[in-house]
């Protein structure tokens, strides 16, 4: 049972990643763009256990550090995603209200990946990468925002449907 | 038992911040086999950028197309002729056109110079989320390209090459915050460091407090030693405005590179500089104006009564 539950979150998030690398990365979208791999990680993370969440946002941290274009040192995402998608569990597991309401989901990430980038950033100040100008800082973070806001009404129900595929929890959206 | 479960879950979440701090620790040491990681993904990711730039080359095109509407009006009028057959020809055989274009200018500049390069692909960009400028190019260590190496293109200078892996490599681009560049402005000689600001443009910091820079200079790379990471004499940027703040210690101005980083389909990897720095010789020539014809009015004037009134 383990071992499907890891092997299909594993497949999925690995397609996911490849298509941000392949595609996504390659179309210029203004102020930023958007990552559907945050994307899935954070709805995943919202849809899951804690404990869950917390290990999905390990693995997916740490596929998103062995990316080409990942400037900070390796364990840099993997920390940031298991604090961020621990938390993000933490706030809704028990709550039908949030996980339940596709509305609050997509406030839920969207804030979520706006909380993200800005420790990011902190973060990699901290251990010494350059960091872009302020105003291209807020208008990346500002874009991503109100992209993951597009995307992630579409998203949702793949995703949705792919959780219950690997938990068989049968999440009513 | 709830208990038990929370505390079992605040275990496995401390577990993972350690694990991730762990990891931090070992990258910032740098030990190899984190290196290798890396860079086996990026040999395992190739083929899909390579897969998913080939696909989305028309559609990126067409993109280009709509978003240019105006400009190539008459052009769309004309592709609206044509069936679907003919229009993808069209667009496809614009893409290489382009490519060509970009490929001939850097042969120029590159012969001009006597460098010897190895012209690449960008296959992918890098995500703008990690707050970084990068590209992905189609050549690596296979073909001769190394760490540090100068990527340009046509107009002059691209970025540097950060990371190299077997069939492709990283290229910082010159827009990158983190990127520097010695330079020197052509003519008079006096040098400066360039850095990028994460746009089109960069800030120029003369050295020598004693000279003055002038809108309208051209900057040209200083060269490094051994020419790496920078080559001498590639063509950089446009000085746009110059910053006279009161009690600044050295001068700075604001310079506009040459290269256009938003449609880069074809740049080249500088594998051997001529012994000889090229100086000035790559200095682009300025536009000449196109001279327009004055016309001369010659008025004679008609004979009028005297003033005197004889």
């Amino acid at each position: 049972m383990l071992l499907r539950r890891f092997g299909i979150t594993g497949t999925i998030f690995l397609l996911f990643f490849v298509a941000q690398e392949a595609v996504v990365n390659q179309l210029s979208f203004p102020a930023g763009g958007f990552s559907i791999f945050l994307i899935l990680t954070l709805l995943w993370a919202a849809l899951s256990t804690p404990e869950v969440a917390a290990g999905v946002g390990f693995g997916a941290g740490f596929l998103l550090d062995l990316s080409p274009s990942t400037s900070g040192p390796l364990g840099h995402w993997t920390l940031i995603l298991v604090l961020m998608s621990y938390a993000i569990s933490f706030l809704s597991y028990g709550d039908e209200n949030k996980r339940g309401n596709p509305l609050s989901l997509i406030l839920m990430v969207t804030l979520a990946q706006v909380i993200v980038l800005a420790s990011y950033l902190v973060t990699g100040f901290l251990l010494g990468i350059t960091a872009t100008s302020f105003a291209q800082t807020l208008t990346t973070i500002i874009g991503s925002a109100l992209w993951t806001m597009v995307v992630t009404p579409l998203l949702l129900p793949a995703v949705a449907w792919l959780h219950d595929l690997a938990f068989d929890s049968r999440m009513r959206i | 038992m709830r208990n038990g479960g929370e505390n079992r879950g605040r275990l496995l979440l401390v577990i993972l911040i350690v694990s991730s701090l762990f990891l931090i620790t070992l990258d910032l040491r740098g030990v190899n086999v984190l290196d290798g990681l890396r860079s086996g993904t990026q040999t395992a990711l190739s083929p899909f950028q390579r897969a998913g730039n080939v696909v989305l080359t028309p559609v990126k095109n067409f993109v280009n197309d709509i978003t240019h509407l105006g400009r190539t009006r008459n052009q769309i009028e004309d592709l609206r002729k044509q069936n679907q057959k003919l229009r993808e020809q069209l667009i496809l055989r614009k893409n290489q056109d382009g490519e060509m274009e970009q490929l001939k200018s850097i042969l120029d500049l590159a012969g001009t110079a006597r460098f010897k390069i190895v012209s690449a692909k960008v296959i992918s960009q890098g995500s703008s989320l990690a707050f970084t400028r990068t590209i992905t190019i189609d050549a690596g260590s296979g073909n001769g390209i190394k760490k540090n190496m100068t990527v340009i293109s046509g107009n002059g200078l691209v970025g540097v090459v950060k990371e190299v892996y077997s069939n492709s490599a990283i290229v910082m681009l010159a827009t990158d915050p983190a990127f520097k560049v010695g330079v020197r402005i052509a003519g008079t000689q006096q040098i400066g460091i360039l850095a990028g600001l994460g746009s089109s443009t960069a800030n120029l910091q003369l050295l020598d407090n004693q000279t003055t820079i002038k809108v309208g200079d051209i900057l040209l790379a200083r060269g490094s030693i051994n020419a790496q990471p920078f080559v001498p004499g590639v063509p950089v940027g446009r000085v746009t405005s110059v910053s006279n703040a009161a009690g600044a210690v050295t001068q700075s101005a604001t310079v506009e590179y040459f290269a256009d980083f938003g449609t880069l389909g074809v740049v080249s990897v500088v594998v051997k500089a001529p012994n000889a720095d090229p100086r000035d010789a790559l200095t682009p020539v300025k536009p000449v104006p196109t001279p327009i014809p004055t016309v001369t009015v010659f008025v004679t004037p008609t004979p009028s009564a005297s003033p005197s009134g004889n």
